[in-house]
């Protein structure tokens, strides 16, 4: 599987990425390290302690890599769900939020999905 | 100011992208949120050319940042960009109210992020080395001042010094003098107190005031070239010995004239005035030169009715004293002297001052 392969499995925008941080190496560096970022983690963990600053922290934490590495389905959907619980604005128990989050979950696993495949092919090459 | 950038950001992988960008033309140091920032901003403000800083992290976020930033004055000395993706109006404002630069925008494009960089950098760069420079500057020029300043009053000094010798040179020569002119002195210095606050359309400046006072001490010193059988005479005067004695406003301008190089423009000039017109009079009949009205120097007429006031009260070789009061009624009455209607309104004002003076 390519890089660009990958990014159309992410749902992400391999160009847009290309043509911001200019080198191939550079783009596949960042997006190894993806997996290893423990925002997801936290905004779960939040949202089932109930901790809404905490959960808004972690879902614009993972807005902010995923607009920076191109992952565009997994950037609308955390945006999404960053504005519905952004303090002072939204609620944890709102009606939308479980399907944001879910929406959310769905993309950061395709997206996590999708790396480690491409990991491992590259390892086995 | 140095080349190292701080990145502010609790994401590892966006602080490492903004490392790869960045990490040839900088030193990149990393904070992973902003008490470890100011950790090392404060270690480091010499050598921080740019701040970038994440707004939303946990624990100190960057708005606690920018607040120690701007009470420690370093947001002045190093520029911040704001890397947070929050794009809401009011955390702009916010940013830059507390002094931020400006904002490189999510997601960081490698080309545009140098830029900003590199741009604002720059232009801080460039402004605090004017700042030092000026700095540099002013502490120049405020050295060569101090020094101007101190040579001023030395001047002064010397003036004043001028004065006083003259002033020892008439009080020699005659045994009446000495306290008269100290006393003079004192009258002139109320008098032009008064005159200075209650007239501003004579422009008395403070330094003027003390200048008169000073040379007030100067009015008879052409009494010197008096010759002492007319000068103590101890009966009336001949008119041909009172045309004479009448020469020491003149004689001590001739005195003054030939010493004017030693001392300075103003003190020489006041000194003359006051020298030459002691004795004339506000409606003209006054000598040497029988000016008119404000013709006559203010310096000089502010002697003048000090001169008079104090020749009054005293015992003089051709008359004895008159009283306090008598002398007060003659001088307003326009009976001894004719002097302006301004000055009059001064000498009515500080005739208490004067007759405690007269006193001692």
């Amino acid at each position: 599987m390519t890089l660009s392969e990958c990014y159309d499995a992410m749902g992400g925008n391999y160009d847009e990425v290309m043509s911001r941080l200019r080198k191939e190496e550079r783009v596949e560096k960042f997006m190894l390290k993806f997996p290893g970022d423990k925002s997801y983690e936290n905004l779960m963990n939040a949202m089932e302690a109930g901790d809404q600053e905490e959960a808004f922290r972690a879902a614009h934490s993972i807005k902010g890599v995923s607009q920076n590495l191109g992952l565009l389905k997994l950037y609308e959907s955390s945006q999404e769900l960053t504005e519905a619980i952004r303090p002072g604005q939204g609620e944890l128990s709102g009606p939308r939020i479980p399907s944001l989050l879910s929406q959310v979950t769905e993309d950061y696993k395709r997206t996590v999905n999708a790396i480690i495949k491409y990991q491992e092919e590259s390892v086995a090459q | 100011m140095g080349n190292k950038i701080l990145v502010v950001d609790d994401m590892e992988i966006n602080r490492e992208m903004l490392r790869e960008i960045l990490e040839d033309s900088y030193e990149v140091e990393e904070a992973e949120n902003g008490r470890r920032a100011l950790e090392l901003i404060k270690d480091h403000h010499n050598e921080l050319a740019v701040v970038l800083l994440d707004l939303i992290m946990p624990e100190v976020n960057g708005f606690a940042v920018l607040e120690v930033m701007k009470s420690q004055g370093w947001i002045e000395k190093i520029p911040v960009l704001v890397i947070s993706g929050e794009g809401s109006l009011d955390a702009e404002r916010r940013c830059f109210e507390y002094g931020v630069s400006d904002f490189v925008r999510k997601p960081f494009d490698d080309v545009l992020v140098k830029r900003r960089v590199q741009n604002i950098a720059n232009l801080f760069q460039y402004q605090n080395q004017l700042e030092e420079k000026v700095e540099k500057q002013t502490g120049i020029v405020k050295k060569q001042y101090q020094l101007l300043q101190h040579q001023a009053e030395q001047l002064k000094k010397s003036n004043a010094n001028i004065i006083d010798i003259l002033g020892t040179v008439v009080e020699s020569r005659n045994l009446e003098s000495g306290e008269h002119i100290n006393r003079v002195k004192l009258y002139t210095g109320l008098l032009a107190q008064q005159m200075q606050k209650d007239y501003p359309e004579y422009t008395l400046t403070n330094d003027q005031v003390e200048l008169i006072t000073s040379a007030s001490a100067l009015h008879d010193v052409g009494k010197i070239a008096i010759p002492d059988h007319i000068l103590l005479k101890p009966a009336k005067l001949t008119d041909e010995e009172f045309e004479y004695m009448k020469s020491h406003t003149t004689r001590g301008c001739e005195l003054l004239y030939n010493i004017k190089g030693v001392w300075s423009e103003e003190y020489s000039r006041i000194s003359y005035e006051i020298c030459r017109h002691h004795h004339e009079r506000y409606d003209g009949r006054g000598y040497p030169d029988g000016l008119k009205g404000e013709e006559i120097p203010i310096s000089a007429q502010l002697v003048s009715i000090a001169d008079v006031y104090d020749a009054l009260v005293n015992e003089r070789v051709y008359k004895s004293a008159f009283t306090k009061d008598e002398a007060f009624h003659m001088i307003v009455t326009g009976e001894c002297g004719v002097f302006s209607p301004k000055l009059l309104e001064c000498f009515r004002k500080v005739r208490k001052a004067f007759e405690e003076l007269s006193g001692q």
